[in-house]
């Protein structure tokens, strides 16, 4: 072996082994990223009840909005955080959860639902939110802990699902499943980028017409 | 290989190494950047909505504070970062979308637009903003997801070694010498405006000050007084 063999492998041990540590620790990362979401969401009535208890405006106003920015912050981490699951190169080579994708879109249905409803005073749409976590909980949860955490102690029919709930491990379903994905991504993303062009990025639609009313008298 | 060889080999790969490292960092950091930039832009909405239900002016002036520093630095952020793709080694040597000049391009835009116009009251320079940010994340994933985490798959093949940067170079850096261009002259305008703006609002309150002046060294007449 010459010193440039060697030189050229290490680069490419670095290479390789710092991507995988990336996405390694991303993937360790979204479990807790998962849970913490499911918490903040499902903990509204305790902050709630806290809130009421307040003998100051100013604390209950701002417990409110720390709430609500670290609930939001964690739902876009998570979506950011998910998207690996729609690069067929990693999805392929990486051992991971085989619907990670569809619980991407999930989340990203849940931050389109607070951008264009109003869940933290709207039933509906608060019902719909907490269906849609639900639903991307199972579709994360599920191959994780019975697919790509138990792939090793698995056996018979159960080692047989277990083996197809892993991408590199059912890599066909895992390719066509993130295709499905970044199309449910892509519809939503238009949808939300039509919204916000359509309120001109006011809090409603209506505000937007009647700012433009305005302006149209103002000329006149 | 003697001692001093292996010695030598281990150093010009950490140097090497480290500098691939942190373009292949950089590289993957940016589709999370630019997710960020464009939710955080979108949600614009929804952060008023929250806002409105502050019962005290003091929180919500932090909220919107907040929201427009996190906002705009990741915006900035976003385009520093891509300078990666100005960079015509990077461009040749390593796989890139082949699309990200372009991409940078119409983040600028949208800077632009933010600086020269205010986009968070004028609808019309919402929505051209909006609309450059879209242009750009679709050009830069778009190649990104299909060809340049692609490269497994055999029905992506012509597509990936078409969008890829460094698997047609000639595209690449015509594509990237453009992207420069247009760059250099929305950075040139900005810079013009600038210097337009300091001088306009300067001048004026220099010349206040000067006739203020003028007011105070002119003695009083007796007459007057």
């Amino acid at each position: 072996m010459t010193p440039d063999q060697l030189t050229q492998a290490i680069v490419s041990g670095i290479g390789a082994g710092g991507e995988q540590f990336l996405e390694g620790t991303l993937a360790a990362t979204l479990p807790i990223i998962w849970l913490a979401i499911l918490g903040l969401h499902l903990g509204r009535p305790y902050i709630l009840d806290m809130i009421d208890r307040f003998t100051l405006r100013l604390g209950a106003d701002l417990l409110w909005l720390i709430y609500v920015a670290l609930r939001d912050l964690l739902i876009i981490s998570g979506v950011i955080m998910s998207f690996m699951f729609f690069f067929p190169d990693v999805v392929v080579t990486d051992p991971l959860p085989l619907t990670g994708g569809l619980a991407a879109a999930c989340l990203f249905g849940v931050l389109l639902i607070k951008l264009a409803g109003d869940p933290d005073h709207n039933l509906r749409a608060f019902q719909l939110t907490t269906l849609l976590l639900g639903l991307g909980a199972l579709f994360y949860f599920v191959p994780y802990v019975l697919g790509v955490q138990a792939n090793t102690v698995a056996a018979g029919a159960l080692g047989t699902v277990s083996t197809f709930l892993v991408t590199n491990t059912n890599q066909t379903w895992a390719v066509g499943m993130g295709y499905v994905s970044i199309a449910l991504l892509a519809i939503l993303g238009a949808i939300a980028a039509g919204y916000t062009l359509r309120t001109g990025g006011r809090a409603d639609a209506s505000e937007t017409q009647v700012s433009a009313t305005k302006k149209e008298g103002a000329s006149r | 290989m003697n001692e001093q060889n292996v010695a030598q080999a281990i150093t010009n790969a950490l140097i090497q190494g480290g500098s691939q490292w942190l373009i292949a960092t950089i590289v993957a950091f940016l589709p999370v950047l630019w997710t960020m930039t464009l939710m955080l832009h979108l949600g614009r909405p929804y952060v008023l909505r929250t806002l409105r239900r502050c019962g005290l002016r003091l929180g919500a002036d932090i909220w919107w504070m907040s929201y427009l520093l996190i906002r705009d630095a990741v915006l900035l952020i976003t385009f520093a970062l891509s300078w990666i793709f100005f960079a015509p080694n990077i461009v040749v040597n390593d796989a890139l979308p082949i699309t990200g000049p372009l991409a940078v391009l119409c983040l600028l835009l949208a800077l632009a637009v933010k600086l020269s116009r205010r986009v968070d009251d004028d609808v019309t320079a919402y929505r051209f903003a909006t609309g450059f940010l879209v242009l750009g994340a679709t050009l830069y994933y778009g190649a990104l997801v299909f060809a340049v985490e692609a490269t497994s798959q055999d029905a992506l093949t012509g597509f990936g070694h078409a969008f890829t940067s460094n698997s047609n170079t000639g595209v690449a850096l015509a594509l990237m010498w453009i992207g420069l261009v247009g760059v250099v002259l929305v950075a040139g305008w900005l810079f013009v405006r600038a210097l337009q703006s300091a001088n306009r609002t300067m001048a004026r309150r220099l010349s206040a000050t000067r006739s203020q002046d003028q007011q105070t060294a002119e003695p009083t007449s007796v007459a007057q007084s």
